[in-house]
């Protein structure tokens, strides 16, 4: 395992995505740009993307997710036996329509030339993320399975052999996206069980990020992290990475409360808005979370997926998160 | 020559005749020679509004800025709602020689230089109706809710305010079913005016409340913005048996959302009635692939400068400067409000507007609003008219992109407005800029509105507005898109 500094440093998930590439993207589709160009453009992006962070001063490195067109897509693409209505898309962000009407088959996701990219150009540790099984079923028709349940248990065990892949491929940081959990609280059980068919036999340091939307910068959904306890406690994963930054700290306690055996992936970053953060106030949200828990506990990440956000607002926030890290550190001794 | 109807208005046969009948005797005779004739394009237009910035006929020009390259674009514009039997000929000469330079400018007296629509001084005398209103009305008679078309405001009409608080009502229910109401319950309104729109509402929804036993009229918060705290304090009257739920802001309809930061995600309905036809706007022009933006110059023409001048004793070389003066510092020049406001008021029927076409690639400095640039007005028009004119809307996206982010996840944007919900609806009439008393009016481009909003992830829907027969208002709503 990369050796990493106390309270390390991450984004979510994706970075900043540039106007330009979603009209690149459109571009391909309109055939005004080939394949190979579109490859060679996302290839670029994404070291731009490795390189703002490095730059930054983040610990753990991700590919931005810049070749993804959303979080779910991306992953619908690749499964084999899901049918995708490609005239359903209109805007670069948009969801397909897609559907499963067949047993979904076992095959690789080929998630492992990505990984592979992001790991080949960067010395720092790197997390690869994935969107998690409950997400995906609520955005792909179920036209075969009895319940979504049990569409999400094949999804599962279909991207439990691609997580091993991208161990064995040298994957130390995983984390699965779930943010839908907020938005159907009463699915949480057996999205639990799913989530731990998704890491059975992984060995990679998983967390998994709950969150309450993110749809073009904005929330889908209001409450507390309440609902989550304490059901989650049964899932096996090391670290639950959540939003407080844009929400406050409340939640926090409920870790105290609980008892709960997980790191805590701390957002401090409130990805909805542009206003930048002062390293002050990043630092203010960590000292809280030292109330409840230890440093060798936390990690400090943003709320979300800086997707929507304008580049240098999305570099300036990765900066003040870092130098706000490094004010709590300094007063630790670390 | 191409010969475009830019309208279905068959009042306008006659004119369209005698259009064509006046252009092949011009040719025949000479005053047109096929070089110009192969060139022209004539556009017949109905104008929406009987107060407007049109001659009868004019000329609009390609400009490019170069004494070596030619004006790409040569179009006369015929309103054919004024054209007046007899005077159809010298208007079109007219027009034409203009186009050519060969007429010099003695004929007006230009109030500015060609500038983009949004920054015209027409939008200064808009402004200067707002700040001025009252003494208009007292100057007039009538208050400005009676001279609009239905004698009154859309927005206050009892039976669409009804409608809206059920609907509204429906949706806490739902969220509260779900766990997911906010502490607060934010509403707000841009434009309140006389705060009478904001008072029937919080009326009727406490009532319903009441009568449903919800319990939510004490979590509502309504934010009443304004341009001004003058106008917010004339509002207060209106809403004093509401005041625990009303906060009073001030801000710039374009910008909602600086003057209300902390309300980020979190206002349920934003309401507006009649402000987005009312803010800067400027249009484009599509021809052969290329985009055009119109430039405008207001002017007086010399007959009127003329007769107001002798009126009110205006000199003509001081013409320009005191009508500027006058915009700037108010009527003292005149020896008081009550001849300073009549000269306004003559003065601004006479306010024409000419026009030249210049080249996005050829403008001084980027053009579009926030929230729009011309790759994605490119892929807007995709299935657009390839030859037409439209609004950019400029002021009203601004606002609309500004007001967006307030959304709570599951609030909504409403906005009663004239909304062409069509780009293909400019291609069957020219809706503005008209002149409503001393203010401008112009319809909004609700359909660029919506591609704008798709891009941000709301879905945009109109529907008409069914309480008042003959209205041309309609409701714009949104609604989250996953």
């Amino acid at each position: 395992m990369t050796k990493l500094p106390i309270l390390p440093t991450a984004i979510v998930g994706s970075y900043a995505m540039p106007p330009w590439l979603e009209r690149l993207k459109g571009d391909y589709f309109a055939r005004r740009i080939s394949g190979r160009d579109l490859d060679e453009i996302y290839d670029t992006s994404v070291k731009a993307a490795i390189k703002d962070q490095e730059t930054a001063g983040i610990d753990i490195v991700t590919d931005g997710e810049v070749r993804r067109d959303n979080m779910v897509d991306y992953f619908v693409e690749r499964f084999p036996g899901i049918q995708i209505d490609r005239s359903s898309k209109k805007f670069y962000y948009d969801f397909y329509d897609s559907a499963i009407r067949n047993k979904l088959p076992m095959a690789s996701l080929g998630l492992v030339p990505d990984f592979s990219f992001l790991r080949s150009f960067t010395d720092r540790a790197v997390k690869f993320c994935v969107t998690g099984p409950h997400c995906l079923t609520k955005r792909i028709n179920n036209q075969f399975y009895p319940t979504e349940e049990a569409f999400a248990m094949d999804i599962a065990r279909l991207m439990n052999l691609e997580l091993k892949a991208l161990v064995k491929a040298g994957a130390e940081i995983i984390q699965i996206d779930e943010p839908y959990y907020s938005g159907f609280p009463e699915d949480l059980a057996w999205g639990v069980n799913v989530i731990n068919t998704l890491v059975e036999g992984v060995d990679a340091n998983i967390s998994v990020h709950i969150c309450y939307g993110n749809r073009y910068g904005k929330p889908s959904w209001e409450g507390s992290y309440r609902y989550l306890f304490p059901t989650i406690l049964g899932a096996k994963v090391h670290q639950l990475t959540l939003e407080f930054a844009r929400r406050g700290g409340e939640d926090l306690d409920l870790f105290k409360e609980f008892d709960a055996p997980f790191d805590l992936g701390l957002g401090v970053i409130d990805v909805k808005t542009e206003d930048v953060e002062s390293p002050e106030l990043v630092a203010t949200h960590i000292r809280k979370a030292l109330e409840v828990m230890p440093a060798e506990r936390i990690s400090i990440l943003t709320d979300c997926g800086c997707f929507h956000l304008p580049r240098d607002v999305a570099f300036a926030k990765m900066k003040a998160m870092v130098e706000g890290t490094r004010i709590v550190r300094k007063e630790l001794g670390a | 020559m191409i010969l475009k109807l830019n309208h279905l208005n068959q009042k306008a046969t006659a004119a369209t005749q005698a259009v064509v009948e006046t252009i092949y005797s011009l040719v025949a005779e000479g005053l047109v020679d096929k070089g110009q004739f192969a060139r022209l394009q004539i556009e017949l237009d109905w104008i929406q509004y009987k107060h407007n910035f049109r001659e009868v006929v004019i000329a609009t020009q390609g400009y490019t800025g170069r004494d070596d390259v030619p004006p790409p674009i040569m179009d006369i514009h015929v309103d054919t709602r004024q054209v007046a039997a007899g005077s159809l000929r010298a208007d079109l000469l007219r027009a034409l020689k203009r186009a050519d330079s060969e007429l010099p400018n003695g004929d007006r007296i230009a109030l500015e230089d060609f500038i983009t629509m949004r920054r015209s001084i027409v939008w200064d005398f808009n402004r200067f109706y707002w700040r001025h209103l009252k003494a208009w009305e007292h100057a007039s008679g009538q208050g400005y809710d009676q001279a609009l078309p239905g004698g009154g405001s859309d927005g206050h009409n009892p039976l669409a305010i009804a409608d809206d608080v059920l609907e509204f009502l429906n949706l806490l229910v739902g969220l509260q079913e779900k766990n997911q109401l906010p502490p607060e319950i934010n509403l707000l309104e841009v434009g309140v005016g006389s705060g009478s729109r904001c008072a029937q509402w919080l009326d009727q929804f406490q009532e319903a409340d009441r009568q449903r036993g919800t319990g939510f009229y004490p979590m509502v918060r309504f934010h009443m913005g304004d341009y001004s705290n003058d106008t917010l304090d004339k509002a207060r009257p209106a809403v004093a048996r509401h005041t625990e739920q009303c906060r009073f802001i001030p801000m710039d309809a374009i910008n909602p959302i600086k003057a209300l930061p902390q309300l980020r995600h979190k206002v349920m309905q934003v309401h507006l009635t009649n402000v987005y036809d009312n803010l800067p706007d400027e249009e484009v022009v599509r021809r052969d692939g290329k985009l055009y933006f119109v430039q405008v110059r207001a002017f007086v023409p010399a007959g009127e400068a003329q007769r107001l001048g002798a009126k009110y004793g205006v000199p003509q070389a001081q013409f320009r400067d005191r009508v500027l003066k006058m915009i700037e510092q108010g009527f003292d020049a005149f020896g008081g409000e009550e001849c300073g406001v009549r000269f306004w008021q003559e003065l601004w029927t006479a306010v024409r507007l000419e026009e030249r076409l210049v080249r996005l690639e050829d403008l001084p400095e980027f053009p579009f609003p926030e929230g729009l640039d011309a790759g994605k007005l490119e892929d807007i028009l995709q299935d657009a008219p390839t030859d037409f004119r439209f609004h950019l809307s400029s002021g009203a996206l601004e606002s609309f992109i500004h007001t967006l982010p307030l959304l709570h996840s599951s609030g909504y944007l409403q906005i009663f407005d004239i909304f062409v919900t069509d780009m293909a609806q400019y291609r069957t009439g020219f809706f503005g800029p008209g002149k409503l008393d001393g203010s401008l009016l112009n319809w909004v481009n609700g359909a660029l509105l919506k591609e704008v909003a798709q891009r941000e992830g709301y879905d945009v829907h109109f529907r008409p507005f069914k309480y008042r027969k003959e209205t041309k208002t309609s409701i714009l709503y949104t609604t989250r898109r996953e």
